[in-house]
């Protein structure tokens, strides 16, 4: 007896829509890189669950693809942070408005 | 003796050759180009005389080649032949002859004057002077014996290159560069109804040559015999609109009334110059093409009649403005000018005859006046005033008995040559006026002339060369070499005798058969003989007589030499004196009329400077607000609206973001919408 | 394999001299550049094509092989010669030759990089006029504006960045409507058409024409397409009213920059009007005949206005293009034999004359530094010999007879009078010759003004007569220009052959 397909779909859209209303409300920057990170493990547990569903592991190759990218997403994020902390003393992505046009 | 017409491309050639030999060895030339010069200009000569010989001997009595085949290709006239070719050829014909030698011969006896003219004194820049020669001669020489009418053109252009390069030689001082820029623009406008001429003839006749069964003469004959509808028009009012373009070029080019204002300011190019292109030979084309392509003007009668009315006019017009110049070359000029209208008018009443006679012997007398003048320049240390001259007569006896020679001949005193040639176009002119009033209107006028060349012509002689010396100069001549005397001498007797050529009136009043002119004009091609236009002049003017043929020879010729005597006599009485006084407040308000020339010069300065110029800078501004504005409005536009779109990215990340989720909202919406989700 | 390996050596050479010291580029690039236009002299004379590139001709030096499949259309690299493309080429070659010799006095900054891009330039003319793949010549136009680009932008005058952009944007903006407006075509054709090759698409016009796309019928899709060449080619001839990057351009240009926008850039719009629109068009153009001849004329006396009213050396000898080129339009529109080979002839004839022009106006330029007319009086006294060029130059332009510019003019003028095609060409014609007195006009008040008179100059140089390498390119251009005008069947000739095939499909002949 496996969870119906329902579940998951409704678990990965709550926590894509808590990654989404992260993004558009936090101004911290690590707050952002972990929404960012939740709405990737959304995207992923939907991936899994519809690669169970139908039987075949495609989902699953791209759920291992999409976590290391994650991976060199974090790290390039992460390298971002710092330097705009070193330059503005401030992890708020509201600040740094210099390069916009 | 036929096999002489192979070299007659030579006749062109050698000063061509000169030109580029000056051009580029110039300055390591013992004479600076001169002698190139005066050797081909002599070879033409030469050349130009065993022609005429040939002419004269040979069984056709005419040269006619086609050289060279400059362009050719598909295209429909209106009446000619489906293709069309534009060929260089020549066409050495009595007339072509005639003028060959002439031109050769005037400008041998420029390039040995300028010896004394321009190398003696010193110049500088000679090699470009004697290459413009060379290009010119080159040039006149290829024009005259040119058989089709492109061809002319294009030499009539060039004539007029060499023109303004002769008239700026002087290019370091401000007026010279002005009246060459000018004669250049004024002959450039008259060139351009010719060249629309000969496109439209082209274009309707299909050929371009002045001769022979395929000459667009000959086409335009036929087309007014079959009443051929051209371009629109009935075939006769055609020929008469094209006839009248070229005409334009001829008014350009001979100075004629409204384009004759270049003519005396070209006197800013030395005298020799002014000699050779601006009396003898550049201003001799205009009339010249008219007697190439008489056959062409005997079809229509308005043209011919508006050709004669032209030359009437401007005879007078120009003669009165030459009585109240004070620089010897300027009254030259006008009398040029006034000359030229004498053949125009002879041309136009069908006195092709009297128009050539008349074009030789000025060609002669003009050239030695204003070789004369040079003389006189010289020996006045560069003073062109005559005020400042006098009493010259007795210190440069060659220069003034040539000089004077060459004033009874303009004058028209009998028996100098211009007397014979001038009464011959007047007589012409009476007698085709007597049936039509237009015609007599422009006899009238050029009777009229008549006293006031004589007038002119003997005021400058008594000012130039007799009374007392009215300057330090005058009383201290400097002297001229053979080199100059010898141009002279040789023009002298030329003046003094060319009238035997065609002793018209003794012919008709003694019936001794003097006419030499005529009856060698009567040779030749075909169509363009003077027995082929005497044919077609019959269907265009009546003549009729006062009295009988004789007595209005005389009447005719009494008439002018009446006048040419009275007006000589009035310049005697006023000018013939130790000291003379100018005499003009007698004129009152017609004197500043005269002085300026009737204000011709105003009025087409005016259309240079007042009219185009400023509607160029209107045009300019035009362009700088409307057009390039409408441009650089339009990147205006868009750089304004970037720059207002551009506020939208606004830097923060999170605006970003809810703009992303909002349009893909907004797509989700739509594409529900379209797809019909939410029915 | 020839054409490939002009255009070759001229883009090798290209990256050779970019790289190159800047002490030697110049030299450098000049010996290159001689191979291009030896070769090119060479195809001239060994030329064995007839009839016309597009309409089934014999092609000289012809090649092509199949480049991309996409989806239902091929697109080959097709290269090709006709009486038309041919002497283009060799105008192209030599001009680019004489005008490096020209900038060795002017230039010296960045060098390596400046004659660099003169030879890329030639390469993508050369280009231009011997594609006949449409996607292939597209390729080559394009890139054309790049180099110039920077020509301008980089070695340009004080506003050149201006220039430059104006340039670049005003030509690619009419490019993308010309290109929108071609691929439409292509697409309205349907099946008569499988590839992107130039005869190809030409007799698909001649047999129909377009069935319609988008819901456009035939024969509107084949006016609108028409016109929207037409416009697209009119921004690079220019013709009024899109003319006025041309003055900016070439004021800011540097010389040898002038003298290829003069001299070949000019000619791009015109060939390609002339391979486009006359050629695959013939009812559009028997029907739009009245107003582009009335463009034509406005652009011949207009542009000659505007340069009467100009100080600026340059900026005369630029309007008067506009003018020149007006003449060119008038020639294609009366659809005769003398009027289109004329047009080719005159676009031969005005790049040889306005690059001369250029090249002596640079030669007082680098001289004095200055080009305004108000400046200077009396240059003949100190540099004859250059001074001598400009005046035969100027009247060159004013249609010399003997010289290349009166053919040109000349057989315009008889073509267009009475040209079946054209309505009113005998009204139209003597208009536009209006041009020639004009150009009369504002020449020689230069010449007065400039050359002639006492010496004078208001800026603080020394001036002396031109160096030899200066005046050289000169003499072989005037050369040119008087054999062409003594001989112009050398090139007219093989013009008329290659121009009989599009007039057998709508105009006179």
């Amino acid at each position: 007896m496996s969870v119906a397909i329902e579940y998951y779909v409704l678990l990965s859209m709550a926590l894509f829509c808590i990654g989404l209303f992260g993004i558009l409300t936090r101004r911290n920057a690590l707050m952002f890189l972990m929404s960012v990170e939740i709405m990737l493990n959304a995207a992923n547990i939907n991936l899994i669950a519809f690669a169970f569903y139908h039987g075949n592991l495609t989902g699953q190759v791209f759920a291992l693809f999409t976590m290391a990218l994650a991976a060199a997403e974090v790290a390039v994020g992460l390298g971002i942070i710092l330097v705009l902390y070193r330059n503005f003393r401030d992890v708020d992505v509201t600040v740094p408005t210099t390069m916009r046009w | 003796m036929e096999g002489l017409f192979d070299y007659a491309p030579a006749i062109a050639l050698f000063p061509l050759a000169a030109f580029v030999i000056a051009l580029a060895f110039g300055n390591y030339l013992p004479k600076k180009g001169a002698i190139p010069g005066i050797v081909a200009t002599g070879g033409s000569l030469a050349l130009s005389l065993a022609m005429l010989a040939a002419v004269a001997g040979g069984e056709e009595g005419y040269y006619h080649d086609t050289l060279y085949t400059w362009a050719a290709g598909d295209a429909a006239s209106e009446v000619g032949p489906e293709g069309i070719e534009f060929t260089f050829g020549i066409l050495i014909d009595p007339l072509a002859a005639l003028m060959l030698v002439i031109v050769s011969l005037i400008s041998f006896l420029v390039h040995v004057f300028s010896l004394g003219y321009m190398n003696d004194e010193g110049e500088t820049g000679l090699p470009r002077y004697y290459a413009g020669l060379g290009l010119f001669t080159f040039s006149m020489l290829a024009f005259v014996y040119a058989d089709n009418l492109l061809m002319a053109f294009m030499f009539f252009e060039l004539v007029g290159l060499c023109s303004f390069l002769l008239i700026g030689f002087w290019f370091r001082t401000r007026s010279a560069p002005s009246a060459a820029k000018k004669a250049f623009l004024v002959t450039r406008f008259g060139d351009y109804f010719f060249l629309i001429g000969v496109i439209a003839i082209a274009a309707t006749f299909g050929t371009l040559q002045f001769a022979g069964n395929d000459s667009f003469i000959a086409a335009a004959e036929a087309a007014i015999d079959g009443n051929e509808q051209l371009f629109g028009f009935g075939a006769e009012t055609w020929v008469t609109i094209t006839a009248l373009l070229v005409l334009g070029g001829v008014v350009g080019k001979s100075a004629q009334f409204p384009l004759h204002t270049w003519l005396p300011d070209a006197m800013e190019g030395p005298t020799t110059v002014s000699a050779l292109i601006h009396a003898a030979t550049m201003v001799a084309a205009g009339v010249y093409l008219v007697a190439r392509m008489f056959g062409y003007y005997a079809l229509s009668p308005t043209a011919l009649a508006i050709v004669a009315f032209v030359g009437g006019f401007t005879a007078l017009f120009a003669a009165t403005m030459g009585c109240v110049k004070d620089d010897v070359k300027q009254v030259l000029a006008y009398s040029t000018i006034s000359q030229y209208g004498y053949m125009m008018l002879g041309l136009g009443v069908g006195g092709y005859v009297a128009g050539v006679f008349h074009l030789m012997n000025h060609a002669f007398f003009k050239a030695l006046l204003f070789l004369g003048a040079g003389a006189v320049i010289i020996l006045m240390h560069h003073e062109q005033n005559m005020w400042k001259m006098g009493g010259l007569k007795d210190k440069a006896p060659v220069t003034y008995w040539t000089f004077v020679a060459g004033a009874l001949a303009l004058a028209g005193i009998i028996p100098f040559s211009g007397f014979w040639s001038k009464d011959e176009i007047l007589y012409d002119a009476l007698i085709v006026g007597l049936e039509e009033p237009l015609i007599l209107a422009a006899y009238a006028m050029g009777l009229v002339a008549v006293f006031f060349t004589g007038f002119y012509t003997f005021r400058m002689v008594f000012l130039t060369f007799h009374g007392k010396p009215r300057s330090e100069a005058a009383e201290d001549p400097h002297g001229v070499g053979w080199s100059i005397k010898l141009p002279l001498l040789t023009l002298g007797v030329l003046a003094v005798v060319a009238g035997i050529a065609n002793l018209a009136p003794v012919y008709k009043l003694t019936g001794i058969e003097l006419t030499f002119l005529e009856s060698w004009l009567e040779g030749g091609l075909e169509g363009t003989t003077y027995v082929a236009y005497t044919e077609l002049l019959g269907d265009v003017y009546d003549t009729g007589f006062i009295g009988t043929e004789s007595t209005t020879v005389l009447i005719a010729a009494g008439l002018s030499l009446a006048l040419a005597f009275s007006g000589a006599g009035v310049a005697w009485k006023l000018y013939n004196v130790p000291e003379p006084v100018r005499h003009t407040e007698k004129l009152g308000g017609a004197y500043d009329v005269l002085r300026s020339n009737y204000y011709q010069d105003e009025y087409q300065v005016w259309l240079a400077e007042g009219l185009t110029l400023p509607l160029a800078r209107a045009a300019d501004r035009f362009d700088q607000t409307v057009i390039d504005g409408t441009v650089d409005g339009v990147s205006t536009a868009s750089l304004f609206g970037s720059d207002r779109v551009k506020r939208i990215q606004t830097g923060i990340v999170t605006n970003y973001a809810a703009l992303l989720v909002t349009g893909f909202i907004v797509l989700l919406i739509v594409l529900g919408i379209l797809g019909g989700w939410f029915v | 394999m020839m054409i490939e390996a002009l255009i070759a050596v001229a883009l090798v050479g290209a990256l050779v001299t970019f790289i190159a010291p800047n002490r030697i580029a110049g030299k450098l690039a000049f010996a290159i550049s001689l191979i291009p236009a030896a070769l090119s002299l060479w195809m001239f004379t060994v030329f064995d094509g007839s009839g016309n590139a597009l309409l089934d001709g014999e092609l000289a030096f012809e090649s092509q092989m199949e480049w991309i499949q996409l989806g239902d259309y091929t697109i080959s690299w097709f290269v090709g010669l006709d009486g038309i493309s041919l002497p283009l080429v060799v105008l192209t070659t030599v001009l680019t030759t004489l005008a490096i010799m020209s900038s060795w006095t002017p230039i010296d900054d960045r060098e390596s990089q400046f004659y660099g891009l003169l030879l890329f330039i030639e390469a993508n003319l050369i280009g231009v006029f011997t594609a006949l793949d449409f996607f292939v010549w597209f390729i080559f136009w394009e890139a054309v504006l790049i180099p110039m680009y920077l020509l301008i932008g980089v070695w340009g005058g004080p506003r050149r960045k201006y220039a430059a952009i104006k340039f670049f944007v005003y030509t690619n903006v009419a490019s993308l409507l010309m290109f929108g407006a071609f691929i439409t075509l292509v697409f309205g054709l349907g099946d008569a058409v499988t590839s992107f090759a130039l005869p190809e698409v030409a007799s698909a016009m001649l047999d129909g024409g377009p069935e319609g796309f988008l819901g456009v019928g035939g024969s509107t899709l084949a006016s609108i397409v028409f016109v929207a060449m037409f416009l697209g080619f009119a921004v690079k001839v220019p013709i009024v009213p899109f003319h006025t990057w041309l003055p900016d351009a070439h004021v800011e240009a540097p010389t040898p920059a002038s003298v290829l926008l003069a001299g070949v850039l000019l000619k791009m719009g015109t060939y390609a009007l002339l391979r486009f629109n006359f050629t695959m068009f013939p009812e559009q153009v028997e029907a739009y005949a009245i107003p582009i001849a009335a463009i034509a004329v406005i652009s011949v006396i207009y542009g000659a206005m505007l340069a009467l009213a100009q100080t600026d050396l340059k900026r005369i000898v630029a309007y008067s293009s506009v003018s020149s080129m007006g003449y060119v339009i008038l020639g294609l529109i009366a659809y005769t034999q003398f009027g289109v080979g004329g047009a080719t002839f005159q676009m031969v004839s005005h790049g040889l004359i306005s690059g001369l022009m250029f090249m002596a106006v640079g030669v007082i330029y680098n001289a004095t530094h200055t080009r305004m007319v108000t400046d200077m009086s009396g240059m003949a006294d100190r540099m004859p010999v250059a001074v001598g060029i400009l005046v035969a130059g100027a009247f060159g332009y004013m249609g010399l007879p003997l010289m290349s510019g009166f053919f040109g003019e000349f057989t315009i003028f008889f073509g267009a009078f009475g040209a079946e095609q054209l309505p009113y060409s005998e009204l139209f014609t003597p208009l536009a010759m209006f041009g020639i007195v004009i150009v009369a006009g504002y020449l020689l008040f230069a010449l007065q003004r400039t050359v002639f008179g006492p010496y004078h100059l208001e800026t603080d140089y020394e001036v002396g007569r031109a160096p030899l390498h200066d005046v050289a390119p000169m003499f072989v251009l005037l050369g040119i220009i008087i054999l062409l005008g003594v001989a112009p069947e050398l090139i007219f000739e093989m013009i008329t052959d290659a121009v009989d095939p599009i007039l057998e499909n709508g105009g006179e002949l």
